[in-house]
């Protein structure tokens, strides 16, 4: 499915996800599950595990897919959606893009042997998660993709462990394309998205999403938020295809990680009257890291 | 047996979805605000509509029509005028400003070009009007007079209309065939125009309140003032005015070789740069320094490139004189003390600085009055005409405006008091009471959010060099190109005025933005709406705001 740079950088808006749903104002899955749903069309099956999003998005009788919906544990949203595509192979269907969604913690913690069992197994499935850094829908509790010094319910003096690197975890299972994106740049998000599907295999795309409730912030902030953590490295933007790391997301000018905690409450005990805590420090060495590792 | 379906089936189109604006309390609205050029600008151009339409249309003509619904003589302005819209323009802080006057001077000239007519909004009334003065204030309220239907008969006291633009600016800065065709264009609307006609001396104002529902006073300040030196009443010294006039009038000056001009305002640059290009040595003496100087900046800025010495801090004491001649000035050096009534730094004579400036010419550009021959009217401090709020003077049904009124301004602040002055007038003669609207808020550059916008150069004229241009009385900027001002014309932010960029319609994590069906535009599904306000934190133009739920 050989699709033209046109074509894969047009933005979509077919509202495949569409309003009504009981998401907070503001939320960043929200917007990147219907920017993703956009992307991949009406010929699309979506797998999603339980979280916020299966939440929100699905009471009867008036869910917000436009697309056929599929609802799994928390755990197996990466199995249901294999055998949705062995079904499809079985019954000589297709072709039909089918993308498995999950939040953080059903990618990371709990479902992560799905996920990496469709991946060894080749699957031709789309994963995308919607990486909210905790697990929102329970009460914010931590995750293993919690990164150093958030607060959450868990990790009331702030969480003392770094973030699992899950798109590098992802890509050395030698699946063909992984990808990270963030709900600012919906373009690139869309892109992204297109490019995956038109390819044959398993391909995970990673996707920060800002939760207002979670992270302490006010609902308008989610673009910008998303927009410092790309800026100040702590969230690199990039694609591995067959392995190789390519379309590093350059920054323009660096930003120093304080702007970036400064706008959220779950980092507001990292300053003490307006000084930064040790913490700060290490937190500006994970992004300086980042942006040395990616050469941002 | 029928076959059921396996698992659930909803009925998508039998879905009611569930009404989530019943949990906001903060509603986005839209908008419309006044941008800063707009506000800026004394004439109240629409400037953000003529860019935008330039930009997304790419439609000169259409252009044309914004421009001309405030301002009947865009291709004067945008050579003249000192442009304050760009000093206000919120792009300053980004980058630099978008050439607005560049812009308004090549939409001008594409009216011109190809005739473009100004549309009337009513015709026949029976009401006569007279407008006293062919200047930007008379030919403004002349225009906006005749669009609205009423018999306008414009009076000149000179032999062509355009009064200080035709006689005060010399042709390298407005040639006069740009304001020729910008007048008859004004005229061609039914005007009637009488030249050679000097209401108070030829013709008496009581007569013109008599034979008209109304009269408009656009005088200008033609009448030029002097310092009171000994020596003044040489032949060979001049008033600032009355040698812009002869010169702009064709007549040719001896001047000799050095002429010295006194002043430091506008008139005394236009001296002093067209004494240069009648092949003089010329120095402006000036008591102050250049921030203390009146004029327009560009022009001292070009003034001093075409080699015009500048003598700050120099007051003349003296014009010496040989067999009723001037020959040269006796001048003292100043040092500047506290400010004065003015707001400039006070000059101090300093004592034994005494020095000798020879001068073939001498020309006074030290100050203008209105010629109140035959007009009988108050006045303000002995100096400028009377106003009330509704620009009527002291005589019942006498308005007036432009430089007569506000003191020495600009071309663009004159033809904003011609367009006040003709809503006056009109609601004068209807007997309607002026209700004075509330104008909507500005938008500064807080607001915006420059995120969206890329950095791009600012289009930059070009002048002919200095060794041509001091050859001939020519336009100094030759005609810009219609690409590059497109080009500009897209760096205009539209502050305070929706652009399409489309972030409220993609950001909405509830889909909640729709497309207008019927305008094109985008509108607010209320229904659906939480209030987070992401729309309005994302907006660039601050055309998206909050505001508490009704």
């Amino acid at each position: 499915m050989e699709q033209s740079a046109e074509e894969l950088n047009k933005i979509e808006k077919k509202d495949l996800f569409t309003s009504g749903h009981r998401a907070c104002g503001g939320c960043g899955q929200a917007l990147a599950a219907r920017l993703v749903a956009d992307a991949s069309g009406e010929n699309t099956i979506a797998c999603v595990a339980t979280g916020c999003l299966e939440v929100f998005s699905s009471p009867y009788p008036d869910p917000s897919w436009r697309i056929p919906f599929l609802h799994s544990l928390f755990e197996n949203a990466a199995a249901v959606a294999s055998g949705v595509e062995a079904a499809y192979k079985a019954l000589n269907k297709g072709p039909v893009n089918i993308i498995a969604q999950g939040g953080d913690g059903s990618t990371a913690d709990i479902g992560f042997q799905c996920m990496s069992g469709m991946f060894e197994r080749g699957h031709n499935v789309l994963y995308v998660c919607y990486d909210n850094e905790a697990y929102m829908n329970t009460g914010v509790q931590r995750s293993s993709f919690t990164p150093l010094g958030a607060r959450t319910s868990t990790t009331p003096m702030g969480n003392k462990t770094r973030k699992k690197n899950m798109p590098l975890l992802a890509a050395d299972h030698g699946i063909p394309y992984v990808a990270t994106a963030t709900v600012d740049d919906f373009r690139d998000l869309q892109r992204k998205v297109k490019t995956a599907l038109s390819i044959e295999g398993p391909k995970y795309i990673h996707i920060l999403a800002p939760c207002p409730l979670g992270w302490g912030h006010h609902g308008e902030l989610s673009v910008q938020i998303c927009r410092l953590a790309k800026d100040t490295g702590i969230f690199p933007i990039y694609e591995i295809v067959d392995g190789k790391v390519t379309n590093v997301l350059k920054i323009p000018v660096k930003v120093p990680v304080e702007e970036y905690l400064k706008l959220q409450g779950r980092f507001k005990h990292l300053f003490k009257k307006g000084q930064p805590t040790p913490e700060v420090a290490e937190i500006q060495e994970i992004a300086n890291q980042n942006i040395a590792r990616f050469n941002l | 047996m029928e076959k059921l379906p396996l698992g659930l089936v909803i009925d998508l189109n039998q879905v009611v979805p569930y009404k989530t604006g019943s949990w906001r309390t903060l509603m986005p609205v839209n908008i419309m605000q006044v941008p800063p050029c707009t506000h800026a600008c004394p004439a109240g151009n629409d400037i953000r509509g003529f860019l935008r339409v330039l930009a997304e249309k790419e439609d000169y003509e259409e252009a044309w029509h914004v421009l001309a619904r405030t301002n009947p003589l865009p291709a004067t302005c945008g050579r003249v005028c000192p442009h304050p819209c760009e000093a206000g323009c919120n792009r300053r802080d980004f980058d630099s400003s978008v050439a607005i006057n560049c812009s308004e001077r090549r939409v001008g000239d594409y009216g011109l070009e190809h005739n473009l007519e100004h549309k009337k909004l009513v015709s026949g009334r029976k009401e006569k009007i007279a407008v006293v003065g062919s200047g930007p204030a008379g030919l403004s309220c002349a225009f906006h007079l005749a669009k609205r239907g009423f018999k306008v008969k414009i009076f000149e006291a000179y032999g062509e209309p355009g009064g200080w633009m035709r006689y005060g600016i010399p042709p390298y800065r407005l040639p006069n065939y740009i304001l020729k065709q910008e007048i008859d264009n004004i005229l061609r609307l039914g005007i009637d125009l009488e030249c050679n006609v000097k209401v108070g001396v030829n013709i008496p104002l009581d007569q013109l309140t008599r034979e008209y529902n109304a009269v408009f006073l656009g005088v200008g300040a033609q009448k030029g003032l002097g310092i009171d030196v000994p020596g003044k009443d040489a032949d060979n010294v001049y008033t600032g005015v009355d040698f812009l006039k002869q010169v702009n009038s064709g007549k040719w000056m001896e001047i000799g070789k050095d002429v010295v001009v006194i002043g430091g305002g506008n008139t005394a640059m236009d001296c002093a740069r067209v004494s240069k290009r009648l092949g003089a040595n010329v120095s402006v003496v000036y008591r102050r320094t250049r921030m203390e100087m009146p004029a327009i900046t560009a022009e001292i800025d070009e003034a001093m490139e075409e080699r015009i010495m500048f003598r700050y801090h120099t007051n003349p004491v003296k014009l010496v004189t040989d067999e009723g001649r001037v020959v040269g000035i006796f001048s003292i050096q100043m040092e500047l003390k506290e400010p004065d009534a003015s707001g400039r730094a006070r000059p101090v004579p300093i004592t034994g600085s005494e020095a000798f400036i020879p001068a073939d010419t001498v020309i006074m550009a030290t100050g203008q009055a209105v010629d109140y021959d035959g007009i009988d009217v108050q006045t303000v401090d002995n100096q400028w005409m009377y106003t009330n709020e509704h620009l009527m003077t002291s005589m019942e049904g006498v308005f007036a405006g432009g430089d007569a009124v506000a003191g020495l301004e600009t071309v663009a602040l004159a033809i904003g008091q011609g367009t006040q002055a003709a809503s006056a007038i009109e609601d004068y003669i209807e007997g309607n009471v002026e209700s004075n609207l509330a104008q909507p808020p500005v938008v500064y550059s807080r607001d915006l959010n420059t995120y969206y916008y890329n950095k791009q150069k600012q289009f930059n004229k070009e002048a002919v060099s200095i060794h041509t241009r001091l050859k001939n009385f020519r336009e100094i900027y030759p005609s810009f190109d219609l690409k590059d001002i497109i080009e500009e014309s897209k760096r205009c932010f539209s502050c305070g005025l929706c652009f399409h960029c489309g972030n409220c319609y993609m950001y909405c994590p509830d889909s909640a933005v729709k497309i207008s069906p019927s305008t094109g535009g985008y509108e607010f599904d209320l229904d659906f709406c939480k209030g987070c306000g992401l729309c309005a934190k994302e907006c660039p133009c601050h055309y998206i705001q909050l505001t508490l739920e009704k």
